[in-house]
């Protein structure tokens, strides 16, 4: 009967887990007692089917055939160890043997003196290369040791920069998404600008140009002429571009060296100014002309037309055919 | 009291057991080809258990080349009244990672291990474990032997198994004290023996 501490044992044996003391003395339980070396045994087999539950790839190829290749120098070793030798013995073979062993003896005698103290320092050789061996292995055991720790060390350096440098990527990234939204309103609000800036200028221009309409100066000529008393003239000013048009009807042909000349009577000005000289249509004795002068006006008290030479006079000499009041 | 399934389980792994050291036999005469039958049995276990434990596919890779080689080389010593072949390749190979595992620094556990199960070297009886290479008995009670076993005795056991940790470790990783620990993994261990069809008293 085997019990239940001397089970714990052998179950820890069969598993290759004992140690100390209790490892080095349960082969001699074992060795006293068949069942409980059986139970070890029946212990080992049970644990070893556990090796098939293991997940595993299957082992490399090649491992087949490099034990194979092993296997196959192994026997061709073998068989070249077990070839018989057979020569041919002659006669006086036995004669050179004794003398080869006479003089060999001689000289293995030496030999042997000479192997013994080469051994003996071989010996010493040994010792000192385990020594130097263990030491190389304790140093690089310390070596590993050191290397492990910096590796280790580095190891937790590198996963705290790499945890800040993935804080600092999130911080980037929400300050890309809100530098992109800060874009697109800042584009929307420039667009609105320009929208306000084209309305502004809009109405800017609407208003000057409701501003010029009311500053526009419009005049009615009248014939000054008894033979075409019919003959009338429009004229408009704008103050502000310093421009205006006239347009006359019914006024009578010329002469081919006569011209029509506009005049605009300042009160600021000495004198009339030139508005610049014009012909008729023939036929319906009409024309409408734009005209600007060559000094500024500031204000017109009246617009007059005369019938000047051709090409205009500086100053109003010819006959006046139409004036405004 | 064991069940048909058990019965078959248990003779299909008697057949299985028996082959093995038929291979074994012919290995120790020079047979080759028995060598690379014996490889195609038994490699991808022994390969599953040294990548489990030492959690590297090149040192797993020279665990198993070493354990065949060893097979090789000792063929005759093999006992059949002591084990199956399986269990002795297990043992030698067992044996090589944990030493490997123990003779690494400290600080390089905790990642070699956090690697091994990041990559799913996990047991558990899956579609990728070896148990495709046992017959349809076997697995089968195989699997069911596993999930038999209390969970805190299977991770016991599994711990002890593949994890290549002493037993002060073991205690520590299971958060148990380790008298609690080693009557875990006897438990654990005599249960699946019983479930696999082994003795029981």
């Amino acid at each position: 009967m085997i019990d239940e501490p001397l089970e714990e044992l052998a179950a820890l044996h069969a598993l290759g887990l004992l140690e100390g003391e209790e490892l080095a003395s349960f082969p001699t339980k074992m060795g006293r007692d068949p069942e409980l070396a059986r139970l070890v045994d029946e212990l080992r087999e049970a644990g070893a089917q556990l090796a098939y539950t293991a997940h595993s790839p299957s082992p490399p190829r090649e491992l087949k055939e490099r034990l194979l290749e092993k296997v196959d120098t192994a026997l061709r070793f073998r068989a070249e160890q077990h070839q018989p030798r057979k020569l041919a013995a002659p006669a006086w073979l036995p004669w050179i043997v004794a003398a080869v062993l006479a003089v060999g003896g001689a000289w293995t005698g030496q030999l042997y003196l000479v192997s013994r103290s080469e051994s003996a320092m071989l010996r010493d050789q040994k010792i000192l290369a385990e020594y130097e061996l263990t030491s190389a292995r304790n140093q690089l055991r310390a070596e590993r040791l050191v290397i492990h720790h910096e590796v280790a060390t580095a190891t937790d350096q590198a996963g705290a920069v790499q945890r800040k440098l993935e804080a600092a990527e999130a911080q980037a990234g929400q300050a890309g998404l809100q530098l992109t939204a800060a874009q697109k309103l800042i584009a929307a609000r420039d667009l609105q600008l320009a929208m306000a800036n084209d309305r502004s200028a809009a109405l800017e221009a609407q208003a000057k140009h409701d501003a010029d309409l009311a500053n526009f100066q419009i005049v009615t000529l009248g014939s000054l002429l008894g033979s075409s008393p019919q003959a009338l003239g429009i004229a408009v000013w704008n103050p502000a571009r310093q421009e205006g048009i006239l347009k006359v009807e019914k006024l009578p042909a010329l002469a081919a060296d006569q011209d029509y000349q506009l005049w605009l009577s300042d009160p600021h000005a000495p004198a009339p100014v030139d508005g610049g000289v014009f012909s008729i249509d023939p036929e319906t004795g009409g024309a409408r002309i734009i005209f600007k002068t060559d000094k500024p006006i500031r204000s017109i008290a009246r617009f007059a037309v005369s019938v000047e030479k051709k090409g205009g006079a500086p100053a109003a000499e010819g006959l006046m055919v139409l004036q405004s009041k | 009291m064991k069940t048909d399934q058990t019965f078959d389980a248990a003779a299909a792994q008697a057949e299985r057991a028996h082959t093995d050291a038929d291979l074994l036999q012919r290995i120790a005469r020079d047979d080759r080809e028995a060598f690379a039958e014996l490889y195609d049995r038994l490699a991808r276990a022994l390969y599953a258990t040294a990548l489990r434990i030492v959690a590297d596919a090149t040192e797993a890779e020279d665990i198993v080349q070493d354990v065949f080689l060893s097979l090789w080389e000792k063929a005759s010593d093999f006992d059949p009244g002591r084990g199956t072949a399986f269990a002795w390749a297990l043992t030698l190979t067992r044996d090589r990672a944990v030493a490997r595992v123990r003779g690494r620094p400290r600080r390089a556990e905790a990642p070699a291990r956090a690697t091994a199960e990041e990559a799913g070297l996990k047991s558990g009886a899956g579609p990728d474990s070896a148990l495709r290479l046992l017959g349809k008995e076997h697995a089968g009670a195989l699997r069911a032997a596993v999930a038999s076993l209390p969970p805190e005795q299977r991770e016991a056991v599994e711990l002890a198994f593949f994890s290549g940790l002493a037993q002060p470790e073991i205690a520590a990783r299971l958060g148990e004290t380790p008298e609690t620990a080693r009557a875990r993994i006897r438990l654990g261990l005599l249960k699946l023996r019983e479930a696999l069809g082994g003795r029981h008293d």
